[in-house]
């Protein structure tokens, strides 16, 4: 009998472009550095756009995300038209939310938390990594006025820490931006009344920022339950394209991509996580 | 009518014994607002992690098939009260008042019943 007593070659191990990441404290050098010079203008990143007064973020916004009047719109706390009055008739002086606060159309309290709500929400998605760099315009105010402004490092400790919650939550990002599809786990856990309601929604074509928009919700927060979804083996991204009608037969793998088998879709569930690790 | 700071202020100076108080968001765990704490207690982690402790609650009594809803939670430490309130904000988005108490000090019936006050001032 021979006896082998070389160890065995190491097992591949993949690089962790995301921990050299998180090591580095800042999101945004430059959102930083207009916080140390006070400054009052736009800031256009390539997921959204923060609004600064002197250098604290006064509002934020992206197109990934449902806008403050969305938010308060679609809960029926403020009227469409009102919104739409109130943001017409803004100027310099008077900023929209000062016209609603007047009007009575809002209470403070509920117009403040909206608003941080909306804030946090687009920041999140403005001070993703991005692949171009950011434009600052200087002396641009946004029409709605001052409501509470936040410093910039309480924005960027928030955007780290939402990122890490959701990484924890499950560690695969593609159903952030994906469209998504249902699968089905076989001990599912039981749901929220919130996850039924976003689940009955996921039909293969929209994605988690669309959902949000469609249910007035913050897009942060659909995330966080998409995750969630995910984790459970409820929801997965829809990444490949499906086979047109008419067109090659699938091929056996592109058959397991699609799989429902409960066995094969948690076997896929452990090797995503794994690599994710 | 009033705005967080005043209320979360009010909260503070009103009830007997309090040394902290956060309005947080409950999906995310971020303090909206907060007032009071210490360096030794940083009101944004007890924060976030007090999402975690409303929603094992909430796991558990869907598994019971239980139809209430949470009003308070108390957690009781050897020299501290922590009191969380769950509020429904207008936003769509559930909330929650979370009170920090110095045990010596605080009149648990009062304080729930002041925080209840508080939420309904704040009208979110």
């Amino acid at each position: 009998m021979t006896v082998v007593d070389t160890p065995p070659p190491r097992l591949p191990v993949r690089g962790k472009p995301a921990a050299t990441d998180g090591s580095w404290g800042g999101v945004s050098p430059m959102l930083t550095r207009l916080a140390a010079e006070h400054a009052t203008g736009v800031l256009v990143r390539e997921r959204g756009t923060l609004y600064l007064a002197e250098g604290r973020v006064a509002h934020a916004e992206s197109p990934l995300t449902p806008g403050l009047d969305l938010l308060l719109t679609a809960h029926g706390t403020l009227e469409a038209e009102v919104w739409r009055d109130a943001v017409a008739r803004a100027d310099d002086r008077h900023g929209a939310a000062h016209l609603l606060l007047d009007g009575g159309h809002l209470t403070e309290g509920a117009l403040e938390l909206c608003h941080l709500g909306a804030l946090y929400d687009a920041a999140y998605f403005a001070l993703a990594p991005s692949s171009t760099p950011g434009r600052f315009r200087y002396g641009i105010a946004h029409r709605l006025g001052p409501v509470l402004p936040v410093p910039v490092a309480d924005l960027e400790r928030e955007t780290l820490r939402r990122r890490e919650l959701l990484r924890r939550i499950w560690p695969d990002a593609r159903p952030d931006s994906a469209p998504l599809v249902r699968t089905y786990a076989t001990a599912a856990p039981k749901l929220t009344p919130r996850q039924h309601t976003l689940l009955e929604r996921i039909d293969g074509v929209r994605t988690a920022p669309d959902l949000a928009r469609e249910l007035g919700r913050q897009a942060f927060h659909t995330l966080v339950d998409v995750r969630r979804l995910a984790a459970a083996g409820l929801v997965a991204p829809r990444d490949a394209p499906g086979p047109a009608d008419g067109g090659p037969t699938p091929t056996l793998t592109e058959q397991l991509a699609y799989t429902t088998d409960p066995h094969i879709t948690l076997l896929k569930r452990l090797r995503d996580a794994l690599e994710a690790l | 009518m009033a705005n967080t700071e005043t209320c979360l202020k009010e909260a503070l100076a009103s009830i007997e014994g309090a040394t902290g108080v956060a309005l947080v968001d409950y999906t995310s765990g971020m303090a909206l607002g907060t007032m009071g704490g210490s360096k030794s207690f940083d009101l944004n982690v007890a924060a976030a992690g007090n999402t975690d402790v409303i929603r094992a609650k909430m796991r558990t009594m869907e598994h019971l098939g239980l139809k209430g809803q949470i009003e308070d939670i108390l957690i009781t430490l050897s020299d501290q009260y922590h009191l969380i309130r769950l509020i429904s904000g207008r936003g769509g988005n559930g909330l929650f008042l979370y009170l920090v108490l110095d045990a010596k000090r605080a009149n648990l019936a009062m304080a729930r019943h002041q925080l209840k006050r508080i939420e309904e001032d704040l009208e979110v």
